[in-house]
């Protein structure tokens, strides 16, 4: 059973900025979340929505789907006598069917079903984005008999009920709507072609064989003439693909990061001037700030756009030890953004450096291990040193700093900055966009990238499965075949196909099975 | 131990008749037409239960026939085997005793698919399975041709249009009613025999065909659909006419398993072999000139693509050698079955055939092969009790719900028996549950899915196959079939006694706990892994492939010799039971699923739930009894399923649409 409805209720959701554990939904569970959706919406009924953003904007896209959309293009767009030629722009004046009162002027397009998004009968209005147009069109097309608003996500469901999408493709398409940002979009369309629709269904299809193989070897092989060399071929097969999805696991998140955002937290001492970061970056008072310790006791938190990627910016409590319970909590809570961070910015109080280089470094050495005391080499591209105030250092020391401590060695990229006066933000900005480029990866290039961390731990259940074979393959088949079977139920999960007469149909393609 | 006599019982009254005249009532609960693996399963299932049954068949002297090979068992079909003896039927005591050469395949592959498999004497099988028909008592057998089916109207309180109540028979005035009646015709429904170019109706060679009223009544007078599959059989040869120096002896195993859970030992005492030998270039050449010759293969009719006929293996691999196995028919039996020939070409030709191959060279066809056609029901028609869905009282077995196989057509014959008597005695009618056996998972693939070709077990369509092991049949069946009525209670009884035993046994093992040292002093050829430094029980333990129950047992003799006799299932136990515990969610989601009952009669055209047209289509044709049989069908989305369930649960709480109609048991 697929997690079908938590879809789309995911596209009804604004981009998801939580990573939450994606988990295998079961009928039940399946049908606790469906509840949401009132029963006994007849598919006889025509929907209509705005289907572009709402607030304001230049154009707004009405969608209509389902029998009667045909007569509403009819009356409201005064085509009396014939429809328009389908998937044809048209210029007309829209009218309301009972008034005959003009309320916009704008483009009609009509989408005889079945070559339309939902497979039904469908029309689009492009009008003019005013709150009051909008209001007015939707008001004008609930005011006729068997028209009613869509719920949320019902255009994909129709669209996927009339097998015109997989299920990938649904939940591209969920995120496509969503997409707060440019790239986001573009990875969104690039996962609705069905890029990772082909790849799922490659190793899907590759997997059937092998369990094809497999259950014919079990089911036959003794006295019915199945070749040697049968169970050789599906090892190496599973070895290879086992491989490969590794590998594709292997991407660090970077797809899901792009969905959802790229958790970048700030840390370090009391005082350092991490809120002001926060608020220098999201261009807005978001968190207080004040020159007293330990202000900040809360994580805080805000989205941001870096570069057309997603970001979800933390400012957490300053790391000291602390006596009130308050702020230990806070420094746990620190503590605990900065181990599921994708990238750290720990933020130093430049005027608290010594004068001296090395002994800088050494301190800056410091404040790192305090806030990753197990950070180890490889790692130091997760995180920044930001050394703020730089406003406050006589000018020849800044520059000093700015110079030399690029070239010690052991330390991650250092910026200075002033979060008074905004010296150094442009360069800042540059090096932090360029980190969280190559966290999300570019969408376009090279194989397409986890996005669903559902699809992650599918992903990861296949593997622990295919593992299942290979150290089971020679005590018991039967367990180790069970390995193959689970893992190919985990990928079905993924791309919604799955049908178990497949497995005899391959056997008895591939083998002259004779008794 | 409880060790039942092999020698079937042939005491109490002997209630078969070869004339109508003395038959002792018109009335019975029961009739079962046919006298096959599934007609005689049925009867004597439906007589268990207390139903007073009628077996009627054209023979008495064919009752319990192997008509084509002459063998038992296998992979999946040994597992259909097993259950069905697991529920007091026939066939696996009647193979212990015909079995002349017993086999378990798949030894090397995991218990879970292991196949017992015997050849059997087919002498020594009909003369079982009709004498324990004798034994039984309320069972009458009668020698008839059935003329048609009396088709009544429907009894109000059930959904369907018509009411099955009775038969009447060739050449006899009065017909014989009864509150259920059994089909298992075989291939005789519109049956019609193919050799080379000549067709003749029949379903078996030298067997009268079958009444065409029934045919006509099952399709006009009932509507239901049918469809048309084909098999075939190889000729068979004279035994002393092979060269069997130029096959390769298989020998069986050494010692027999037996396939019922009631005996320790086979009747046999010395096992007879089986030989292997392959075709050759020119047996391909014979099937290419005979092809113009050759009827039945130039009908496009299905036919199994497991079991095909040497012209369609040629045909659609060739240039390849295919096995033949050659089987002995008997232990007196001056003939041989030459597994993987059937064909259907002229006789002339066939022989031709045979001696294209090495060991067959100068061999002597006793009887030819020859190819059958025969009308199937739909089983999509059948509810998962075997009946049909719009005909009360009609129950239909075996190979005319389109299945092949003794095994198959057993297991089929013994539930519609079952559940024949349950409705005659006025309960409610039972299901077995995929997730509990592979009966379950034939009639479920058969009214759910229904069927393209002849169906035939394997162990993949199983999804709980390591749960549905040969060696647990009994645990899994044998009290629910006592608490139904079908089980005896000395099977039952012993049942229970194993159940006990390896309760106890697997306590013990869980109890003794050894510490990594200790393991690696005691039981030095165990190579327990390093780095484990918690202690490991008995049970862990077991699952080392190198440590079997005995070795364990005699370093421990007093904690586990008492439960030796059980060493190879509590290895099995041992192995198994850290899969069957991860499946056990997924099987208790699926028996909830199954529990959740749709109503026969919604119709779901107008069913206001977002479904799409074709899922309303697919609904409406297979009319899926539960929800979770819905979930399997083909074309059935997710999302419809959701829907589905909302109308249910919406409807439930109306308390209308008849969900009560439908009579289910626990």
């Amino acid at each position: 059973m697929l997690p079908l409805v938590c879809i789309f209720r995911e596209i009804r959701r604004a981009a998801v900025h939580t990573h939450r554990k994606s988990r295998v939904t079961t009928l039940h569970q399946l049908v606790s979340t469906f509840n949401g959706v009132p029963a006994g919406l007849a598919d006889a009924d025509t929907i209509f929505a705005l289907s572009s953003g709402h607030g304001r904007c230049g154009v707004a896209v009405v969608r209509v789907s389902g029998s009667a959309s045909s007569m509403a293009l009819r009356c409201m767009a005064g085509l009396k006598r014939r429809l328009p030629s389908p998937r044809t722009a048209l210029l007309r004046s829209i009218t309301d069917p009972h008034s005959k009162e003009i309320l916009d002027r704008g483009l009609v397009l009509w989408f005889p079903g079945p070559h339309s998004f939902t497979g039904e009968d469908s029309v689009e209005f492009h009008i003019h984005g005013g709150p009051a147009v909008i209001t007015a069109v939707l008001q004008a097309l609930g005011s006729m008999p068997g028209m009613r608003p869509a719920e949320a996500g019902e255009f994909t469901r129709r669209a996927f009920q009339a097998g015109k999408l997989g299920l990938t493709e649904v939940e591209g398409l969920g995120d496509l709507i969503h997409a707060e940002t440019e790239a986001q979009r573009r990875q969104a369309l690039r996962q609705m072609s069905g890029d990772l629709e082909r790849l799922y269904q490659g190793w899907s299809h590759r997997l059937k064989r092998c369990l094809a193989h497999v259950e014919a070897f079990i089911d036959f092989s003794e006295d019915e003439l199945i070749e040697d060399g049968v169970l050789e071929r599906v090892d190496s097969s599973v070895s290879t693909l086992l491989a490969e999805i590794e590998r594709h696991l292997k991407d660090e998140r970077r797809g899901e990061r792009l969905r959802s955002g790229v958790h970048v937290v700030i840390a370090g001492a009391t005082n350092a001037g991490k809120s002001s970061l926060l608020n220098t970056l999201c261009q807005r008072p978001a968190a207080i700030v004040s020159s007293i310790a330990g202000t900040t006791r809360d994580v805080v938190e805000t989205g941001l756009d870096i570069g057309g990627f997603p970001v979800l910016l933390s400012d957490t409590a300053g790391l000291r030890d602390s006596t009130d319970l308050i702020e230990q909590e806070g420094v746990r809570r620190a503590r605990e953004r900065v181990q599921q961070a994708d990238l750290t910015l720990v933020v130093v109080d430049s005027v608290l450096l010594p004068f001296e280089v090395q002994k800088a470094a050494g301190t800056l050495q410091e404040n790192l291990t305090r806030v990753l005391p197990d950070l180890k080499q490889p790692d130091k591209d997760r995180c920044l040193l930001v050394l703020n105030k730089t406003d406050l250092l006589p000018e020849a020391q800044r520059q000093k700093l700015e110079r030399e401590l690029k070239g010690v060695s052991g330390l991650p990229p250092v910026c200075l900055i002033s979060c008074q006066t905004h010296e150094g933000l442009q360069d800042f900005l540059s090096v932090l966009q360029s980190r969280v480029k190559t966290l999300c990866g570019d969408p376009l290039s090279d194989a397409p990238t986890l996005t669903q961390a559902r699809h992650r731990a599918h992903l990861q259940q296949c593997v622990a499965a295919l593992a299942q074979y290979q150290k089971l393959r020679d005590t018991d088949l039967a367990l180790a075949a069970e390995g193959v079977r689970l893992a190919l139920t985990s990928l079905g999960r993924i791309t919604g196909k799955l049908g178990a007469e497949e497995i005899l149909d391959i056997i008895f393609k591939d083998f002259c099975i004779g008794k | 131990a409880l060790i039942r006599s092999l020698q079937p019982v042939r005491t109490i009254h002997s209630l078969v008749s070869r004339c109508i005249s003395h038959l002792s009532r018109q009335c019975y609960d029961v009739i079962v037409v046919g006298g096959g693996h599934a007609g005689t399963e049925a009867a004597a299932a439906a007589a268990r239960m207390g139903a007073e049954t009628l077996l009627v068949t054209q023979k008495i002297h064919t009752i319990g026939a192997l008509s084509c090979n002459p063998s038992l068992g296998g992979v999946g079909k040994g597992h259909l085997v097993r259950e069905v003896d697991a529920l007091d039927g026939l066939c696996g005591r009647a193979g212990d005793w015909a079995g002349i050469n017993f086999s378990i395949l798949n030894r090397s592959k995991g218990p879970a698919v292991w196949g017992p498999r015997a050849q059997l004497d087919r002498q020594r099988y009909r003369e079982f399975i009709q004498g324990e028909l004798r034994s039984i008592s309320r069972l009458t057998v009668l020698e008839g041709s059935v003329e048609d089916l009396l088709v009544a109207e429907p009894s109000p309180d059930e959904p369907g249009s018509h009411r099955v109540t009775g038969i009447s028979l060739e050449n006899v005035l009065n017909p014989i009613t009864a509150s259920s009646v059994v089909l298992t015709t075989g291939t005789f429904l519109s049956g019609s025999i193919f050799v080379g170019q000549t067709t003749s109706p029949g379903g078996r060679i030298g067997d009268a065909p079958s009444s065409a009223g029934l045919s006509h009544t099952l399709k006009e007078r009932l509507g239901l659909r049918v469809g048309r599959l084909r098999t075939g059989t190889p000729p068979r040869i004279v035994k002393e006419s092979v060269d069997f120096a130029l096959a390769e002896l298989h020998p069986p195993d050494r010692r027999p398993t037996p396939f019922s859970f009631m005996n320790t030992h086979t009747r046999c005492k010395e096992q007879v072999p089986c030989y292997l030998t392959y075709t050759t270039p020119g047996v391909e050449r014979v099937v290419q000139e005979s092809l113009h010759l050759n009827c039945h293969i130039q009908q496009d009719t299905k036919g199994p693509r497991y079991c095909p006929s040497i012209e369609s293996r040629v045909l659609r691999f060739p240039g390849r050698s295919h096995q033949v196995w050659l089987e002995p028919e008997g232990v007196t039996s001056d003939l041989l079955y030459p597994q993987g020939l059937s064909m259907t070409m002229p006789p002339e030709m066939q022989l031709r055939l045979i001696r294209e191959i090495p060991a067959l060279h100068r061999a002597e066809i006793h009887s030819p092969g020859y190819g059958v056609q025969y009308d199937y029901v739909c089983p999509t028609q059948l509810s998962s009790a075997l009946q049909v869905k719009t005909t009360q009282g009609l129950f239909l077995a075996g190979q005319i719900n389109g299945t092949t196989g003794y095994e198959e057509a057993a297991a089929q014959g013994l539930w519609a028996g079952v559940n024949a008597a349950c409705r005659a005695l006025s309960t409610p009618p039972v299901s077995l549950s995929r997730t509990e056996s592979y009966i379950g998972v034939l009639i479920d693939d058969l009214v759910c899915r229904g069927v393209t070709e002849p169906y035939r077990m394997f162990t993949s369509r199983a999804e709980f196959r390591t749960a549905l092991r040969p060696d647990n049949a009994d645990l899994r069946l044998t009290p629910k079939g006592y608490e139904l009525g079908c089980v005896s209670p000395s099977r039952y009884q012993e049942a229970m006694r194993v159940q006990r035993s390896l309760q106890d046994a697997m306590a013990a093992l869980q109890a003794l706990t050894l510490s990594t040292a200790r393991c690696r002093e005691k039981l030095p050829d165990v190579r327990v892994s390093e780095s484990k430094n918690a202690a490991l029980t008995g049970m862990e333990l077991l699952q080392y492939k190198e440590l079997s129950f005995e070795t364990l047992a005699s370093v421990f003799p007093e904690r586990l010799s008492s439960y030796l006799e059980f060493s190879q299932r509590l290895k099995i136990e041992a192995v198994y039971k850290p899969h069957c515990d991860i499946n056990k969610k997924e099987i208790e989601r699926i028996q909830k699923e199954e529990n959740m009952f749709l109503p026969q009669d919604i119709d779901y055209f107008s069913l206001p739930a977002s479904l799409s047209q074709e899922a309303r289509e697919i609904l409406d044709r297979v009319r899926p009894t539960t929800l979770g049989a819905a979930t399997r069908l083909e074309g059935i989305t997710p999302a419809a399923v959701v829907s589905l369930y909302n109308y249910v649960q919406f409807a439930e709480k109306k308390g209308e649409n008849g969900q009560q109609k439908t009579t289910r048991s626990k």
